[in-house]
């Protein structure tokens, strides 16, 4: 039945683990009622977890939210713990720091890119059947992505769960030599991810801009990545300690996740809010390429995340192969972190957005509280404003095609299902 | 011999404590990891190996600690699950992306466990525990350790 004014569009849990979410959006009378996207598991096991264990544990342990994005939890769990105890890490472990984070934008965008994002764009259920028709596109997806897992790997002593990563710095530094045999690779990554860019810049976008307001870091010289103060597109603009003053996670009914709101206002966080705020940290090069793929000074269609990402993954390259010629291993390669009772608090520019994480250090050093504020719980509010907005204009649509078109739309987030929830498998109910 | 799975979903850790009780005991030449099941990680995996073993925890009928094992390319129930996750591939995607870019191993063999409890959390259940320990003796049994 097609045109019904009256239905439900349920993407309901799937089912590998428990904790899982979906999306819900009830239409009567030609209008929307109801949009509910579930995502029901923010990571309060492992807060939960982290009380009572020594500072120097929360790398390890917060590495294993997310198979995806570990180092963003490693990095920030580690300036959350350095803050507490009044350290500063030396800039040759900042700048290996950002590299191995490099590396994990690199995998992150070319998996949500070519296998997750693009098949919605060019008409295909999935990346199986675009793969079928586009074999060698989908085969240089994975090259990049292999790329940015390898860099993670060469630093982090393996690419899923890093292991060499550790308060202070790390266990080993890699010597120039291991480091300088990702040139030519991360060179081939560089060439295929303008590549990439070019190629999403051909895709046809809906028109659906919005008026955001954008959370993210900035440094007073670097695009964001490990390190920098938190603003936003409304003007906000504060240390990340004062995070917890503006930003408050709230029950929502539908849910047991959390919503987060920046002093009462939904936000959205991500690679578009990374570009809107930091466009002029960009190097010449990559904001040359950004103008030839059609971006502009400001983006506000969530469709268009896709080139944000690749736009990302040239400057993930980009940067790697800057520290990749600049490289001296830091000798000592970790600094000694002595534990200070107190709080600290970090932050930094996981794939998805700013991942907040405070700990609060006892006499002992005991971890006695643990916070961690995902991007995924802070943007579902923005998501579920989008489905809203999205779908109402759109009710002509057959069924099947409208749910696919509400999943595209979660998908510019690319909602974390690891540090929040595992997802969807689809459902409609006709009312 | 790729062991899948998460030490902080209590039995979803079942493929995990495959690994590494074979890697305790499996001969030269057989390599084991450990992996999180991101299915286009498993490609860079399995890819030019004679023969791999995908072990994994699964959810079923059996009951906690029922074994399941499947041979891809000769059974049907491991066809490809609907397109179902906005952040990554299913298994069943992996293999179909896997054949479709020829990114397979020889022979692929997945072998589920059964777990009942995937709640957050650490350690496995009694019988999800006992039949870990009999499939890692069989594979180890089966590549000569």
């Amino acid at each position: 039945m097609t045109h019904r004014s009256d239905r439900t569009l349920h993407v309901k849990a799937l089912a590998r683990v428990e904790g899982e979410g979906g999306m819900l959006v009830r239409t009567r009378a030609g209008r929307v009622e109801e949009v509910r996207l579930d995502i029901y598991e923010p990571p309060r096991f492992f807060e939960a977890f982290l009380q009572g264990r020594r500072h120097t544990e929360p790398p390890d342990i917060t590495a294993r939210i997310c198979g995806i994005c570990p180092i963003a939890y490693q990095m920030s769990s580690c300036n959350a713990i350095e803050a507490a105890c009044g350290v500063e890490v030396p800039q040759a472990v900042r700048d290996l720091r950002r590299l191995i984070y490099c590396g994990e934008w690199i995998e992150s965008h070319a998996l949500h890119i070519y296998l997750l994002h693009a098949p919605d764009f060019l008409g295909y259920d999935g990346a199986v059947e675009m793969a079928a028709d586009h074999r060698e596109v989908v085969q240089r997806g994975l090259r990049l992505k292999k790329t940015g897992n390898e860099i993670m790997e060469v630093i982090g002593g393996r690419a899923i769960h890093p292991i060499n990563v550790r308060v202070g710095g790390f266990y080993r530094a890699p010597s120039r030599r291991e480091l300088t045999n990702l040139v030519p690779r991360v060179e081939q990554a560089r060439d295929a991810a303008l590549e990439t860019l070019r190629w999403v810049a051909g895709f046809d976008y809906p028109d659906f801009e919005q008026d955001y307001e954008f959370v993210a870091l900035r440094h007073p010289a670097d695009y964001p990545i490990t390190q920098g103060r938190i603003v936003s597109s409304g003007g906000l603009d504060i240390p990340v300690r004062e995070f917890e003053d503006h930003v408050v996670e709230e029950h929502v009914p539908h849910s047991t996740a959390l919503h987060a709101r920046l002093d009462g206002r939904r936000y959205m966080t991500g690679p578009m809010a990374r570009y809107n705020l930091n466009a002029d940290r960009l190097p010449a090069s990559v904001r040359a390429a950004a103008a030839d793929a059609g971006l502009g000074p400001r983006e506000s269609n969530p469709f268009r995340s896709i080139l944000v990402r690749a736009l990302e993954t040239l400057y993930a390259c980009e940067e790697s192969l800057r520290l990749l010629d600049a490289y001296e291993p830091p000798d000592p390669p970790a600094v000694d972190v002595p534990a200070v009772p107190g709080t600290g608090h970090g932050a930094t520019e996981a794939p998805r957005g700013v991942l907040y994480h405070r700990y609060d250090l006892g006499e002992d050093g005991i971890i006695r509280t643990a916070k961690i504020v995902p991007p995924t719980s802070q943007n579902q509010a923005q998501i579920e404003d989008d489905l809203r907005r999205f779908v109402e204009p759109r009710l002509d649509l057959e069924t099947d095609e409208l749910t696919h078109r509400c999943e595209q739309a979660i998908r510019n987030y690319d909602p974390c299902i690891s540090c929040s929830t595992h997802f969807l498998d689809l459902r409609v109910e006709e009312a | 011999m790729i062991g899948v799975g998460n030490d902080f979903r209590r039995d979803d850790a079942a493929g995990l404590e495959v690994a590494r009780r074979v890697r305790a005991a499996a001969p030269t030449g057989v390599r084991v990891l450990e992996h999180d099941g991101e299915p286009a990680g498993l490609l860079d995996v399995w890819d030019g190996a004679d023969v791999a073993y995908v072990i994994d925890a699964v959810r079923g009928t059996g009951g906690p600690g029922a074994v399941h094992r499947v041979e891809v390319g000769s059974d049907s129930r491991l066809n490809r699950e609907p397109r179902d996750s906005t952040h990554a591939l299913s298994f069943g995607e992996a293999v179909a992306l896997g054949r479709v870019l020829d990114r397979l191993p020889g022979r692929l063999v997945l072998v589920g466990v059964e777990g009942g409890d995937f709640a957050a959390g650490q350690g496995l259940g009694p019988e999800v525990a006992a039949a870990v320990g009999a499939v890692a003796d069989e594979i180890v049994r089966e590549v000569g350790g």
